[in-house]
């Protein structure tokens, strides 16, 4: 009967079809010896796909890989985490200040003195040799310049909300009658020098400058606007720090395009265009102004003192002569899309970015693959490996599959399975800490939070190092306080708070918590309960919620948990200030910068200060922290802020999880050394425990190499 | 009713041990038939079973203190495997398990997996039973509905009707109470106005506007599918997964969202079953009596209809422990503390090569309460199946 | 005839019409906001989360951004709000994606489910009956991706192959057959996974409608006039027992564009459902919204291809 057999062969075919295509795939062998291109080849794996390949409108970390290796920014961070020149070959940091002459104020045992007289007081001062100060002694001693600037008169318009209506908006036009000022060119900068000039000028010189007077509006705003205006506008004091950039010569983008300075002015003109919706337009947004001085040196002046300003321009650098706005119409035109709705956003660009990184974007499947192919022009010599190929799976159990298959090269280890592939002789292993910590967060508008000695207690009763062995399998280092553990800004002289429940009972029998006839604590007839919350979708979260709940409850307080969606967790809780505790992490930037997360104006709905953490000495320090640009003085003030927030505890600070990614052992770094011979390497980590620092020079052989001889 | 004897002779003759077979209840029948099939009979065990375990699972792990405490976290027991003997020494004594070893061992935080299989079992049998619960009650509602009133018309008054306490709902929920209660006025006035114009009807003569009012539009039956037919464009793996991600993470969630999207298949069959009924002899002279429409539906059609209700309801069961299942991989299932089999298993899969306990208990356990009670359903089926009757 | 059509059509876009709202409506109620619009992202000032909303019309009421989403989705101009590629062009690539799949695991499904079936039927109560019985119900019973990992571990341990995804990575310049080759590969564990299910239903309506039919008179007689067994099961009872799978058939057509999520994401799979799925977790609204459209018109097609069918193939139905 025809229909059973075809009912019956078809399917059969089908299937023997599938399976003899076995026979022509190759195994985790064959894939390195049959076929050499394997061997140039690097591919990686991530559990998500990147959204646009533009690093001025992204900000994920899948995109950010890939940018990272298409683009190149002016800077980059070296080996010890300092700056490192990229497109920039050097880059100088000085300072403009300026101040207004006060015509109310009168100088000590001068009187009132117009500007050109300031100007003589302030040179003559400089070269007087017996200061008795040597704070003012080194401040003017910074100043390289002074001139005066004759009073000029201008006028800007601002729109603004009208009172009492939502949407309306007015406009206002300013005119300004500024008087004299004074300029001053420091050497470097001085976040102290006003401070340090008004024992020259009198202590209430700047203090008593009243811009008001300088100012009129049409039509006339009321008092506090108007100051605020005039804070914007007369300033007493400005301090403008000044970056210079020296580009490297001859460096062309992908497209064969010579780089100059153009495409840096572009790269922030972009950022800053509202109509690109840039993500980052907040890092850019203390810039005054980039100017472009010859076609390899850009001038970036600054409206105020902000130091970690200087590691934004590591920003990718966009081709300018791609993106700009005829080319933009061009694609527009080409596309037939509407010119006056096409930006950057809408670019094809960003699915097919050029840039002057070591690798040359190539193709890009959504939720497949992105594929990059090395760029031979690259400035410091191409990389080894010819092609880059990083792949989407979502999964992490398939990756790790494909891992042992062959077909990834490197796999992001989980804590639990590091002991077991340690050993593996197949593969080799490298681990450092992360940028990231986890803490438990107390929201100290609410009792018993707000008593520092509960909350240590509180951290007391947590076995921190019970969770970092048992949780994380050991992957995972205490930590104290806000700063990355590698930088020197963390101060390794504060002591982790002890494990010691008993101690922790009588902090709280201190704070008025005793056990009642159950065995819960208590003050005045109320139970110590609260509930405690975090993200779902977060294992290790979940797991110390279990683990905190359990040591609580131990000592008697009755704590509830609960696990929210991440988008209700934030907005419902977080933003809302509504929680008792939770446990977060943050992820940190290396500058020291801790403005958002712990300055006590950044309290209120939506800000991230959400713990309510309010500290006067901390939030001095924090400020000074952001405007100093000296490095050791900024060590020195962040070691004593993390001293302070160590004591005051607001949060209990958990760990810093550790990192392990395991490679093939057959990839190595392959150098030619002076005299022109090949030589391998051993691929190590660098002190800060980045092993692909060198990522450039690795090459995969044929066999694994032997590099016991020498160590 | 010739049917029916035939099947008595043919019984009596595949049966023959006596000369005259006592005549059977139809329950004595069924269950002479059900158990020629052994796989439905083994279903029927282990579901029995099963529902003993989870039953004995809710009263040993919940309480302030309970036998098997699923939630205790002893770190540094994590991981070990099946049948291992605790390390006495490093636990304090009412981490210790309750039968002395961990019987099925314990997962990444030292929780014994025993524990907590036998409260997921509780679990996610609630999540099945509910779920079906919901759909069965929403289907037969439905389906009742559109197979007894099926033919009556809905007026454009009560579309009218609808539309006002929608938008007063609308508004309430927005916020703006005044126009909200507004609306709730005018609702209820014309509620009043239709109770007392149906006393009048005949009495006063119609005005134009009141016979537009009055006209009909559409059947309830028709309406009732049509519902059904939107259900069912909505892919619904892909549908329960939107609804549940977007809503905040909770077990009645999940219970509800499984229920709502489920309850199609019942009302079609419920309202096949009663469009057929009701033209049946016995319905009506049900109604010649004088027997109220709802004594009338669930005295005398609903137990007609119930049974193909049933096997679709233990079907159901098995479909939503694995949705459940299904929905914990993607992290968006029963969020804890309440453990299910399918939560332990997505869990555990990410040690499957250090831990394959982890995975394998609770896949096991799933695959074999869901094939029981898929066997289970089979065996209903084909027992209850008329036409198959014969042929034993 | 012709007005059976015109009616159905205007039934189903009114339906349609329904869904639409009634989409619409879930995800822009449900609480959660788009993940571009996220105020966690210190980055985010609220004069930028303000312009996202400016940008996605998400200021407008709930009915203007009805309005506007549907108009763009019928001019082809709905964007993706993660990447502002057009949704279209996306769920056309993730379409040809899940295309091979779904060809290989329907053809297994709609012809090894019949010989299964038919067998089963004939032997009914019999060892093979009960066998394929319980295997079938094993295969529907199983969690799908508690299988899928056992048989990755399975062919990775024993025969050190890559399964994952479409393509074997890093082959470098091969011959042509080998990459087809690799890519048939690929394509064999996630097809038969997809395929299993669909065989186990399958084979057991196949079976109980081959019952139902079997102890007709027709096949007696067929039977009685000494036909072989084969041409009685296959041509007489199986032609009259296909009439409900005409039905089943036009409601394949809604699998182009489902996919199973699951599937697709542990192979890594890059096809419609994972689109769906990353689509809901990143709060994509008009990939979302889009994707439940075009399912939704594909349920729609399917009833009306297999109302169609219906007409053609069952000589007692006249309009």
């Amino acid at each position: 009967m025809t229909v059973k057999r075809i009912l019956i062969l078809a399917p059969l075919l089908v299937l023997v079809f599938l399976l003899q295509s076995y026979l022509w795939v190759p195994t985790y062998e064959q894939q390195t010896r049959g076929n050499p291109d394997r061997l140039n080849e690097f591919i990686a794996a991530s559990i998500g796909d990147a959204s646009l390949l533009n690093p001025i409108l992204t900000a994920d970390t899948a995109s950010s890989q890939i940018e990272g290796m298409v683009f190149e920014g002016l800077i980059d961070r070296d080996e010890n985490l300092y700056f490192r020149g990229r497109l920039a070959s050097s880059w100088d940091v000085y300072e403009e200040a300026y101040f207004y002459v006060n015509d109310a104020a009168s100088i000590p045992g001068r009187g009132k003195m117009p500007g050109e007289e300031i100007v003589d007081l302030l040179i003559r001062a400089k070269h007087e040799n017996d200061l008795p100060d040597p704070g003012l002694k080194d401040a003017l001693r910074n100043i390289m310049e002074v001139s005066a600037i004759p009073p000029r008169e201008f006028e800007v318009f601002r729109s603004e909300k009208i009172p009492g209506e939502l949407k309306e908006k007015r406009r206002i036009k300013i005119n300004i009658k500024a008087p004299a000022r004074i300029k001053l060119r420091l050497t470097s900068v001085d976040q102290d020098l006003f401070r340090h000039l008004t024992k020259i000028l009198g202590a209430n010189y700047f203090a008593s400058f009243r811009g008001e007077q300088y100012i009129s509006t049409e039509p006339d705003v009321s008092g506090v606007r108007l100051a605020e205006y005039a804070g914007e506008l007369v300033p007493a004091t400005e301090n403008n720090p000044v970056l210079v950039f020296h580009l490297r010569p001859n460096v062309r983008f992908h497209d064969g395009h010579v780089f100059d300075a153009n495409d840096v002015k572009f790269t922030f003109d972009a950022i800053m265009n509202p109509k690109n919706l840039s993500p980052r337009i907040a890092d850019y947004e203390p810039v005054k102004t980039v100017e472009v001085i010859d076609p390899l040196t850009v001038r970036i002046v600054y409206k105020r003192l902000y130091s970690p300003a200087i590691g934004t321009w590591g920003m990718g650098i966009l081709p300018e002569h791609i993106l700009n706005h005829e080319a933009l119409k061009k694609e527009a035109g080409r596309l037939g899309k509407d010119p006056d709705k096409f930006g950057m956003r809408q670019s094809t660009f960003n699915r097919h970015p050029v840039g002057c990184g070591p690798f040359v974007f190539q193709d890009w499947k959504s939720d497949q693959y992105i594929t990059l192919k090395w760029f031979d022009g690259y400035w410091e010599g191409p990389p080894n490996y010819k092609r880059y190929m990083f792949r989407i799976i979502p999964d992490l159990l398939t990756q790790e599959m494909e891992f042992y298959a062959g077909t990834i090269d490197s796999y992001g280890v989980q804590p639990h399975q590091v002991n077991r592939l340690k050993t593996d002789p197949r593969f080799q292993c490298f681990s450092g800490a992360s940028f990231g910590y986890t803490y438990i967060g107390y929201n100290m508008r609410r009792a018993p939070f707000d008593n520092p000695e509960v909350r240590k207690a509180l951290g007391m009763a947590i076995d921190v190092d019970k969770i970092i062995d048992y949780v994380l399998y050991s992957q995972g280092e205490k930590i104290t306080g806000p700063f990355v553990k590698q930088t020197d800004y963390y101060n390794h002289g504060i002591k982790p708070v002890p494990y010691d429940p008993a101690g922790a009972l009588r902090l709280l029998a201190k704070a008025g918590w005793k056990p009642n006839k159950e065995g819960w604590l208590q003050k005045d007839g109320k139970k110590l309960q609260f509930t405690l919350i975090t993200n779902s979708g977060n294992d290790l979260r979940k797991a110390i919620l279990a683990i905190a709940q359990d040591a609580w409850r131990q000592i008697g307080i009755d704590v509830r948990t609960d696990l929210l969606e991440w988008s209700v967790f934030l907005q419902e809780r977080v933003d809302k200030a509504d929680f008792d505790a939770l446990i977060l992490g943050w992820s940190m930037g290396i500058e020291p910068d801790l403005y958002q997360i712990w300055h006590s104006s950044q309290t209120r709905p939506h800000q991230l200060n959400f713990v309510g953490f309010k500290n006067k000495e901390a939030d001095e320090l924090i400020i000074k922290i952001r405007q100093e640009y000296d490095r050791e003085k900024q060590v020195k003030y962040c070691h004593i802020l993390h001293e302070i927030i160590a004591r005051e505890q607001p949060y209990t600070f958990l760990y810093v999880s550790k990192w392990t990614a395991v490679l093939d052992k057959r990839i190595v770094i392959r150098e030619t050394d002076d005299k022109g011979n090949v030589v391998y390497k051993k691929i190590t980590p660098t002190k800060t425990g980045n092993y692909n620092f060198y990522f450039n020079k690795w090459i995969k052989l044929r066999d694994a190499p032997d590099f016991s001889a020498d160590g | 009713m010739t049917k029916v004897e035939k099947i008595e002779i043919n019984d009596y003759q595949t049966t023959n041990h006596e000369f005259l077979a006592p005549r059977r209840t139809r329950l004595k029948e069924f269950w002479h038939l059900f158990k020629q099939n052994r796989l439905a009979i083994a279903g029927l065990v282990i579901f029995v079973l099963f529902f003993i375990t989870a039953l004995a699972g809710l009263f040993l792990t919940s309480g302030h203190d309970p036998v098997f405490d699923p939630a205790l976290v002893r770190l540094q027991e994590k991981l070990r495997s099946p049948f291992s003997q605790p390390k006495i020494d490093t636990l304090m004594p009412h981490e210790i398990p309750t039968v002395g070893v961990y019987v099925m061992g314990t997962d990444d935080l030292g929780r014994d997996v025993f524990a907590r299989m036998l409260q997921g079992a509780w679990v996610s049998l609630t999540v099945g039973f509910v779920a079906v619960g919901i759909s069965v009650f929403v289907g037969i509602f439905m389906g009742g509905i559109a197979g007894y009133f099926g033919q009556n018309h809905i007026r454009l008054d009560h579309i009218l009707m609808v539309c006002l306490l929608f938008a007063a709902g609308i508004f309430i929920a927005m916020g703006e109470f005044f126009s909200g209660s507004a609306f709730l006025i005018v609702f209820l006035a014309s509620v009043l106005l239709l109770f007392r114009s149906m006393n009048k009807m005949e009495m006063r003569g119609m005005s134009k506007w009141y016979g537009i009012l009055k006209k009909d539009t559409i059947s309830i039956d028709t309406l009732i599918m049509r519902i059904v037919d939107i259900m069912l464009c909505f892919p619904s793996f892909f549908l329960i997964l939107t609804v549940v991600a977007l809503l905040p993470a909770s077990i009645y969630n999940i219970m509800i969202i499984i229920g709502l999207t489920s309850w199609m298949g019942t009302t079609r069959f419920v309202r096949a079953e009663f469009l057929s009924l009701r033209e049946q002899d016995f319905v009506t002279a049900a109604r010649a009596l004088g027997v109220g429409n709802f004594r009338i539906i669930f005295r005398h059609m609903m137990p007609n209809a119930i049974a193909p209700v049933l096997v679709s309801a233990t079907i159901g069961i098995a479909t939503a422990i694995l949705t459940e299942a299904g929905l914990s991989f993607l992290g968006f299932g029963v969020p804890p503390p309440h453990a299910t089999w399918g939560n332990i298993l997505s869990d555990g899969k990410r040690f499957i090569f250090d831990a394959p306990w982890l995975t394998f208990i609770p896949g096991i356990a799933i695959l074999i309460v869901v094939l029981c009670f898929n066997l289970f359903g089979e065996g209903l089926r084909d027992t209850l199946n008329p036409k198959l009757k014969e042929r034993h | 005839m012709l007005s059976f059509i015109g009616r159905s059509i205007i039934q189903k876009i009114i339906t349609l019409f329904f869904v639409s709202v009634v989409s619409f409506l879930i995800i822009h109620l449900a609480p959660g906001k788009p993940s571009q619009v996220d105020p966690m992202n210190p980055k985010f000032t609220p004069e930028m989360v303000e312009r996202f909303r400016l940008e996605f019309h998400l200021d407008k009421p709930l009915h203007t951004q009805y309005l506007y989403f549907y108009r763009d989705l019928f001019t082809g101009k709905t964007v993706s709000w993660k990447d502002n590629q057009s949704v279209l062009k996306k769920i056309w690539e993730r379409f040809l994606n899940s295309l091979p799949l779904f060809i290989v695991g329907t053809i297994l499904t709609w012809t090894l489910s019949f010989p299964i079936g038919i067998r089963s039927a004939i032997f009914r109560g019999g060892f093979y009956d009960r066998s394929t019985t319980f295997l079938a119900y094993l295969l529907i019973s199983i969690p799908g991706f508690f299988f899928a990992y056992i048989l990755i571990i399975f062919v990775v341990t024993h025969f050190h192959v890559p399964v994952i995804g479409m393509e074997t990575f890093g082959l470098g310049a091969s011959s042509w057959i080998r990459v087809a080759m690799d890519r048939v590969w690929h394509l064999l564990i996630p097809s038969i996974l997809g395929a299993t299910g669909g065989i186990a239903v399958l084979s057991r309506y196949v079976r109980s409608q081959m019952l139902e039919v079997e102890g007709q008179d027709y096949v007696r007689t067929a039977r009685a006039k000494g036909l072989p067994p084969d041409q009685v099961h296959y041509k007489h009872a199986l032609r009259n027992a296909l009439l409900p799978f005409v039905t089943m058939f036009g409601l394949i057509l809604p699998g182009l564009i489902g996919g199973s999520v699951i599937i697709e994401s542990i192979f890594s799979w890059p096809g419609m459902g994972r689109m769906a799925y990353e689509a809901i977790l990143a709060r994509d609204y008009p990939v979302i919204l889009t994707v439940n459209f075009v399912s939704a018109v594909l349920v729609l097609a399917g009833t009306f291809i297999s109302d169609l069918l219906y007409l053609v193939v069952d000589p007692r139905i006249r309009l």
